[in-house]
């Protein structure tokens, strides 16, 4: 702007007419350039949002002969009192709380050994990235064949002389072992971000650490942890995200079993809706689901500002 | 691989280390360091590896192999392309590839257009809750889709856009990560490029196409990769929208060979290989890169 108004020295009313037309200009190809993003936000997130708000209202009854009617909150008065609904709740939790620090604390052990003196880092950083490359419904197919009761897992245990897990066929191991396959998938691709979170970290202080004999233990404490808090706290938010949609795994090999052990909501929703026909009861659990993961994008968002007013 | 660079690196450090216990010491833990690193890393890769060999091992050969454990396992008696040639020349797998890959280059295509315009004019123009518009655009483009994906099927339903290729492509388009990280790589550009281009006669669109989107590779192709893994491995929004087969994309068609058929596993572990080809590539490649600029922005 500065060098438009020198080509017009002393005109000043000229300068503010100008100055208007500008303003008046960039208004217009604000308005054109944001339209195209604002008119799919508006299609693909607020309308099924609150078609999904409005649904979850209403009572339908199955076969569609009865009209709807409205209900006002009597679904979600009927998913909280029902205790499969609340044990799915608390299950999707305690699923987070488990998995989360679990993929990002050995993400960032990794991390750590791998921007230490190692050789070959480079390959041992790909070997772990290659699971992320593999699309997840081979994954889950893979580990749903390793993990069978007559599967190569059990062969291994077996020959150390241990006895054969049932893995996903039983209520208290099957969560874990969607954990499992789902951290295999996961933590290379967390460990990147924190191998360039690590990498930013100035090696002065590393050298100073050194200097003041400080052991690797001390330097992780004192120096890694603080200075990474922002990424880690970032990653553990996006992974987050990420696993409370959670969907293929559940789908895919167990379908919430057994003994709805491994149900979380993201499946729940979908079975409501298309398993059982509950179309306004499975809007309700959306409505539920939208509104956790609002909480924690909007968590993952204020990281990522304040990330780029620090850099 | 991004191999060569660390063997030299870790000379250089080892060889700063001062005095001669020092150094010993300082190898001792290097070597202790690089198994750990190295178990670690076989973890990761034998199940991997385990699918590439599956891929290549005669189907009835997968079950028998399983139990009890013996050489057989990471061994296959001969080694075959039948998974293959069956999963892409009998079934309808590599018209599920097209598709997969259709809808992947529509949804960078429109997504980067839709990004690049909407970060231009956040991070360009100054207008009245420009930071608000910011924020909204943002945080609703990251919450997962996945979450309203099932209303918004039954809404695309409605439209007619079920069982359309455009249905599949447009929920692709809008990608909150995307945004910000060319916005913020935007903010970094000098306004005086703009001014001297405006000087030029060019218009806005001109100054995008000709001086941004030119200063910018390094952020396009951060969010073209983000928009692209995500409709590549797109599992749930396919699901819910299309029941015709033909127009089934390639991560659906892998799982139906899984439900109906479950004892194909030779055909399952070589579907996963061939979808793994296209982001193994383009990831190993693009590795370091990947995770520098969607954390720690477009500063060089």
């Amino acid at each position: 702007m500065s060098s438009m108004v020198k080509t017009q020295p002393g005109a000043a009313p000229a300068k503010v007419g100008r100055r208007r037309l500008d303003r008046r200009r960039q208004h217009f190809w604000a308005v054109a350039f944001l339209a195209p993003a604002l008119v799919s936000l508006l299609v693909l997130r607020l309308l099924p949002t609150l078609d999904a708000v409005v649904a979850s209202t209403y009572k339908a009854f199955p076969g569609g002969l009865v009209a709807a009617t409205f209900t006002g909150l009597g679904n979600y008065q009927d998913l909280f009192g029902s205790e499969a609904f609340v044990d799915t709740l608390q299950r999707t939790l305690w699923f987070n709380l488990v998995i989360n620090p679990l993929q990002i604390g050995l993400a960032l052990l990794i991390a750590v050994l791998l921007v230490q003196r190692v050789r070959l880092t480079g390959l041992w950083k790909t070997l772990i990235f290659v699971p992320v490359t593999i699309p997840i419904v081979g994954s889950c197919i893979a580990w749903s064949a390793a993990l069978q009761p007559e599967g190569p897992v059990n062969a291994i245990i077996a020959a150390l002389g241990g006895s054969p897990q049932p893995f996903f066929n039983s209520p208290s191991q099957a969560i874990w072992s969607i954990i499992l396959v789902a951290s295999w998938i996961g933590i290379g691709y967390w460990m990147l971000f924190l191998i360039a979170g690590l990498q930013d970290v100035p090696s002065e202080l590393y050298e100073a650490a050194r200097i003041d004999r400080a052991g690797p233990i001390r330097t992780f404490f004192l120096i890694t942890l603080p200075l990474m808090k922002r990424p880690i706290l970032f990653v553990l938010v996006a992974d987050t995200v990420a696993n409370f949609v959670l969907f293929v795994p559940v789908q895919l090999i167990t379908k919430g079993g057994p003994e709805s052990s491994t149900t979380l909501l993201m499946f729940d929703a979908y079975r409501v809706t298309f398993g059982y026909g509950s179309r306004n009861l499975g809007a309700a659990e959306v409505v539920i689901l939208t509104f956790i993961m609002l909480f924690f994008v909007f968590l993952q968002f204020r990281l990522l500002r304040e990330e780029k007013n620090q850099a | 691989m991004s191999t060569v660079e660390s063997v030299p690196l870790s000379e250089v450090t080892s060889g700063r280390a001062a005095g001669s216990t020092g150094q010993r010491r300082g190898r001792n833990t290097s070597l202790i360091r690089t198994v750990l690193a190295a178990v670690i890393a076989a973890a990761f890769i034998i199940p991997a590896a385990w699918i590439l060999i599956n891929s290549f091992r005669p189907n009835q050969e997968i079950l028998s192999s399983l139990t009890p454990l013996s050489w057989g396992l990471i061994i296959p008696s001969r080694l075959t392309l039948e998974n293959y040639t069956g999963l892409l020349f009998e079934g309808g797998f590599s018209r599920a590839l097209l598709n997969s890959l259709i809808v992947a280059v529509f949804s960078v295509l429109f997504g980067l257009i839709v990004s690049t315009l909407a970060a231009y004019a956040l991070a360009v123009f100054s207008f009245p809750g420009r930071n608000a518009v910011f924020a909204v655009v943002v945080i609703s483009f990251m919450v997962p889709f996945e979450a309203i994906a099932i209303p918004l099927s039954q809404q695309f339903t409605d439209w007619g856009l079920g069982n359309t290729l455009i249905g599949l492509i447009l929920p692709g388009i809008g990608n909150g990560l995307a945004i910000f990280n060319l916005r913020q790589h935007f903010l970094g550009i000098p306004s005086s490029y703009r001014e001297a281009a405006m000087l030029d006669g060019a218009s806005e669109p001109r100054i995008v196409a000709s001086v941004y989107v030119p200063m910018s590779s390094a952020a396009l192709m951060n969010s073209a990769l983000l928009i692209f893994l995500g409709q590549w491995t797109a599992y749930l929004w396919p699901l819910l929208l299309v029941t015709e087969n033909e127009l089934q994309v390639a991560p659906i068609a892998l799982a139906l060979t899984f439900g109906e058929r479950s004892a194909d596993y030779g055909q399952n572990f070589a579907g996963s290989i061939l979808l793994s080809l296209l982001p193994a590539l383009v990831l190993l490649v693009l590795q370091r890169f990947f995770g520098r600029v969607s954390i720690s922005s477009g500063e060089k």
